[in-house]
Parts: structure tokens; sequence; C-alpha cells
């Protein structure tokens, strides 16, 4: 288990204001909040028995400091279904991403169990220069990027501002469940914003925080991936 | 949280035995003296101009050539005279260890421009190194209706009042009070608070928060220099009384227009109507919807719910009305069956309806057939369908009755006010303008002198009576 306070030094000592997904969700599963755990595995065999771990089918995603946006340089490879998957893959990310960006530094691959597919929800975290940190919720996806169906509360949150974040986008139906959909467990979700507002609340130097995408099911919600950037 | 302290001293300040104006003058028409005419207390003038002083003791106040020649101690100081002076009273202020001083001189911060930053920051440095209370600068400072304590000779003074006001705008401080005062609110307490150096906006939340005198408490805000403390503020004041927040500057030109006001800056919108959500208090956007909220607030009880049972002369009016406050959030059900039942015996359906909204005109001949008036009222009253009741007082057909006939106008009030004591329910009379507008302003003005909430129209009186709902479901822990 890595601390907040370890992470941040690490990347501090390596020049980085942005925590990699693996050390964002360490700290946030230490805060009690609900994060698909990954594993670093710095070699196809250590890959494999990490997701032999964590429960097939896997994801597995590139560890750079340096690679931002990991599906555009081949970093990312889904639905990875047993170890022989998993060995090609890898080797296959680490190919892609050394063509795509030369001097890129590569730690090594994250290893994840792929979450069943939910509700999208995203939620977020940003500093406000007048109000501090602002939590930001909303639906997932198109939602957020062409609707902006996405509201605001200022830290700390109080029960009743966590439910009424999740009552008052204008998208609430579809976490009633339509068309037959799984409806999404919004206390699952009002309790994610409150222990995300307490972990907000208790250490300043996080600046900024996105789980994006979060799955919401009818029984609990887990954030699929996870980035903490932090004050300089 | 603001000390003991500093509402102690801030009591002293709003509430003062004696009142200092330091420079007014012939030109601008000793306005400040003129204000203070009202004051209860002991009033004096500080001037050393010898050509303003035949002027100033013309008008029975004595004066002196320095604040520190007034042989008694001095509560509150308005200070007006020109910026390069205004360091210097400053100081004689915290000499003389007055309870508090608001400055009206302006050309600080607020021009963006070196001199002004300097002269702010000069008079920012006197008053905290000498605890001094500043209020502004470039402020109208406090008005205190009770005591006659006023930043405008036009303003009402003698009895007290139950509205407090904090405004980051003289203009907008003095016309809450004035224009209120015709939609019948008193204020108890108001404040300019100007360039907020030393005092600022949660000093003053905090303090009308715990004033017995102030039940509601408005405000018109620009910009934020501290958001967790003002929120806090808000948060703490709303649990205790109504808090209304009309803030400037919202547009994008409107914002850069707050820099040069008050030289402060504008929140995000979406982070500013988080803030106002999670305070639980109500947003307006100008004078009009603020002195409409504060009215439903004063003069409605609080309703139990959204429901609301309906009042009109005519079929297009009802169909109006009915539209108004369903847009504004409000709902208009059917009644219960026993209250059809006792419509249905002896309301005139030619030319009317009774679903709700009730299309009454007939039935109770414009508002001149009390008898059966009353029966409607009663009906709504113990319909459990209905949280509250809502009356257009139409101007197009009894204006000229009401001017003509006294007695019935006098007739109309008496019943209106009568329902409005008896009845549980908020009740609304909407006065909306009329080809005769001094009749339908008297008819207002007598409402609202008896307590009934009188507004100008359907959507004023919708909008303010769901915001009012809205807070005190939100106070008693609903959402």
């Amino acid at each position: 288990m890595v601390t907040l306070a370890e992470a941040i030094e690490r990347a501090r000592s390596q020049d980085r204001t942005v925590l990699t997904e693996i050390e964002s969700k360490q700290v946030l599963a230490a805060a009690g909040i609900p994060v698909a755990a990954a594993r670093l595995a710095a070699t196809a065999d250590d890959a494999a028995k990490a997701a032999a771990e964590v429960g097939f089918p896997v994801v597995l995603k590139i560890v750079s400091p340096d690679v931002t946006h990991k599906s555009d340089v081949g970093g990312v490879k889904v639905g990875l279904a047993d170890e022989a998957a998993v060995r090609a893959a890898f080797a296959e990310i680490v190919a892609l991403v050394k063509a795509a960006q030369p001097k890129a530094r590569i730690e090594g691959v994250a290893v994840q169990h792929m979450a069943r597919p939910g509700t999208e929800v995203i939620v977020g975290m940003s500093k406000d220069p007048q109000f501090g940190p602002v939590l930001m919720f909303g639906l997932g996806g198109i939602f957020v990027e062409v609707l902006k169906d996405v509201t605001f509360r200022i830290v700390p949150l109080e029960p009743r501002d966590a439910q009424q974040m999740i009552a008052e986008i204008k998208g609430h139906a579809i976490l009633d469940g339509v068309r037959g959909g799984e409806p999404a467990d919004t206390a699952a979700l009002a309790d994610l914003l409150l222990k995300l507002s307490a972990f907000v609340e208790a250490n300043p130097q996080v600046e900024e925080l996105d789980l994006n995408p979060v799955f919401a099911y009818k029984d609990g919600v887990i954030a699929v991936d996870a980035r903490i950037v932090i004050a300089e | 949280m603001t000390s003991p302290d500093l509402t102690q001293r801030l009591d002293r300040a709003f509430n003062p035995k004696t009142v200092a104006v330091v420079g007014d003058k012939r030109a601008m028409g000793y306005m400040w003296l003129n204000a203070m005419k009202t004051f209860t207390g002991k009033l004096y003038s500080v001037q050393i101009d010898p050509a303003e002083i035949p002027g100033i003791e013309a008008l029975e106040v004595p004066n002196y050539p320095s604040l520190s020649d007034i042989p008694d101690d001095i509560d509150y100081v308005l200070c007006a005279v020109p910026r390069p002076v205004a360091a210097r009273i400053v100081a004689d202020c915290a000499k003389k260890k007055v309870g508090s001083v608001a400055l009206f001189t302006s050309g600080f911060a607020e021009t963006e421009t070196e001199e002004g930053i300097e002269a702010q920051r000069v008079v920012t440095k006197i008053a905290r190194e000498n605890d001094l209370l500043l209020i502004g600068p470039n402020c109208m400072g406090l008005y205190n209706r009770r005591l006659g304590v006023r930043h405008s000779p036009d303003q009402e003074a003698g009895d007290p009042g139950n509205v407090g006001f904090i405004s980051q705008s003289g203009t907008h401080c003095i016309n809450f009070a004035l224009v209120g005062a015709q939609h019948g609110i008193k204020c108890s307490k108001t404040v300019s608070i100007g360039n907020v150096v030393i005092l600022d906006t949660p000093d003053y939340i905090d303090y009308l928060a715990q004033d017995a005198e102030t039940e509601v408490i408005a405000m018109y805000i620009e910009g934020v220099k501290d958001g967790p403390r003002l929120l806090a503020s808000l948060k703490a004041a709303a649990k205790r009384k109504p808090v209304v927040v009309w803030r400037g500057g919202t547009s994008t030109a409107g914002s850069r227009a707050v820099y040069s006001h008050t030289a402060s800056l504008a929140a995000a919108p979406d982070v500013w109507a988080a803030a106002m959500r999670q305070a639980s208090v109500i947003e307006t956007t100008d004078l009009d919807e603020t002195i409409d909220a504060v009215k439903a607030l004063v003069y409605c009880k609080p309703a139990k719910g959204h429901r609301m049972g309906l009042l009109a002369m005519t079929g297009g009016q009802s169909v109006v009305i009915t539209d108004a406050f369903e847009r504004e959030g409000m709902e208009v059900p059917l009644l219960t069956a026993a209250s059809y039942e006792k419509l249905a015996a002896f309301f005139n359906i030619i030319g009317g309806s009774y679903r709700n909204p009730l299309d009454a005109g007939g039935t109770i001949g414009m508002g001149f057939v009390p008898g059966n008036l009353q029966k409607l009222f009663e009906i709504l009253d113990e319909d459990e369908n209905v949280d509250a009741i809502a009356m257009e007082v139409s101007g197009t057909f009894i204006a000229r009755r009401l001017r003509d006939n006294p007695a019935m106008m006098d007739g109309l009030i008496d019943m209106l006010a009568g329902h409005r004591d008896r009845s549980p329910k908020p009740f609304l009379a909407i006065t909306h303008p009329s080809h005769v507008e001094d009749v339908m302003a008297e008819v207002r003005r007598k409402l609202l002198a008896r307590n009934v909430a009188a507004f100008t129209s359907f959507r004023s009186a919708a909008r303010a009576l769901s915001r009012a709902t809205a807070y005190w479901a939100a106070r008693d822990g609903g959402a």
C-alpha cells in the first residue's frame, strides 16, 4: 500500500505532478474509495501472474510518466482472456509505445481486472480560486462531452449535498435504469462523493482529481480509471 | 465565525448613541447631515472649512474642527472627506477610539490606479494597526430605521423594521430600503460595505444572523474574497432565518464591471450556483426579484408544499395565472371531491369554472360579493390538496369602481386581510398593473399595510412563493 505522501514524494522526485493510474488508485483505495485495482507488471511474466491474481478478463495499460493519452499510442489492450493473450499484449504494447514515443520512460504495464460494464458516471475535483476544492458529478461519455450534464458542490459536502448532486443532473432518469437497464446504486454513489470530499479536504496537496469512468451497478460502484494531479 | 467581541462592536456601530459626520459640505447639499436629521441620539459635525460652518450651524448641528475636540465618545463616524484627507481622518478615528467609521470617500482600489491602490493600503494599515472597525471605503455606511441613522434623506425612520440588507453597492443598498418600503418591506439594519478592507461580507452576515430584530437577511454581492468563509456564514445564517442573495456581475461584461466597481473578483457561475444551493439561500438576479422574495418571506406563512389553489376573475386570466405558477415549479392540482360538491352548490358556471383554477369573476361579482368570495376561501382552506392560495385582484374590471366607491375598496381589503389572518395557508394577492395604475397601487399599499402579500404580476408572485417554499422545505430538512 502506498500513502499519498509517498506517492507525492516519488512523483516529485521524477518531476511529475500527475500520479500514475496505479498510484492514484492505491491512494484512493486506502481512503475507502472503490477502485478497480491495478497492479504494475514490469515483464510479460509478471503481467501473466498479475492477471491470474486479479482475474480474467483483464485490461493492460502502459505505465509511463511521459504518456498521457495511452490509447493514442497503442498503450491499451482490452478483453484479454488468458495468460497467452496477456503475454502477447504486453509485448505489443511496449513495442507500439516505443515506436510512437521513443523517449518515453516505460515502467511496465498496469494489469487490471476488466470491470463488468455499468452505467458510466464521472466524478472529478478541481480548485476554484475563490471557493477552493469543488467536486463535479455527471453521467459519463456523451452526456458529459456533448451535453455538459454535470453538477458541482464545494468541499466539504454534507450527505444532503451528495444526494442533491445525483438527483439534479438532467439525465437523472438514466440512473434509475431506462429501457430495462440496470438501475444505479445511488446510495453507493453518494457514499463515493462523500468519501472523495473527505479525501480532498484532508489532502490539500491534491490539485485535481478525475475518476472517469466510474461504473455504477445496482449494488455498488467502482472507479475504473483514476488520475490525481498534485501541487507543484 | 465572528467573535463575540466583534458582534458587540458591530452592535455598537449599528445602534449608535452618538454619530459624527466628517466633511459634509454645501456642494453635496449637506446630504449626510440631512440624512441624519432623524437620528435619535447626539449628532456632531466635523468641518474645518470656515465657508461651510454657517451652513452646518443653520442645520443646528454642533460643529467641531476635529474629532478629538468633540466632548463625547463617538459610536459611528461617517467620513465624507476627499481622498487625500481620508487617511488623516481614519487616524483621528483610531486616536479617538470611535466605535466605527464608514468611509464614503472613494477613489481607492476600485479605480484600478496605483494612487488608488496605495491610498487603500494606507487607510487599511492604519485601521488594522489600531483595531479600528472600518466600513468601506467607497461606501454609504449604515442605515438603522428605528434609530434614524440613514444614508438617504428619503429613507423612512422611527419605527422598527425586520429585514437586514448587506450591499456591495451603495445605490442598491439605498434602493432596497426605498423601493422595498413601497412594497411593505421595513429594514431593520442595512449596510453598504464598499471595498471591504477590514470588515468583510461574512462579518455582516454573522452579525445580522444573530440580530434579534432582523428576521430576514437579503444582500447584494458582486465578488467574493474568501469563498469558504462566505459559504460557512451563509449556511449558518440560513439555518436561523431566510437569506436572499442577489448577485451582480453574472454576465461576462457584468463580471468585468464588477472589478472596476468594488475591486473584487466574480466567482464562476457553476461554482456560485453550487455554493448558494449548499447554503440553502434564495438566489435572485435583480432588485425586483429580491424585493418579491423578501415580501413572500415576510408576509406569507410558510407553505407545507407546492400545491396551489388559484382564483382568477376571467377565463383568460385563470389560464395565465396557472401557467405562471406551474412554470415556477408550483403545482395546480384538482381539488377534493368534497370541495367540488360544495362548489357545485353555488358556483356560477356560466362564463366560469371551478376545477382549479377557479374562474370566479361571475361567482364573486369581480370581488364584490363578499359572501361568495368568503365561501371560496373557506373551501380552498379546507381542501387538503391545496397548500397555498393566490388570487387575481383585477384592475381591468374593478379599478374604476373601487376608486368611485372607497367603502367598497375597504370592504374588499378587509375581506382579504381577514382571510390572510385566519388561514394557516400562505395567501398572495396579485394586483397586476392596470389602466388605472394609481388605484392598483393604492390597493397594493393598503393590502401590504394589512400584512397581505400583494404582488404586481403572476410571475413575480409565483416565483417569490416558489423560492420561499423551497427555503422553508430545505430548512425543515427536505431537499
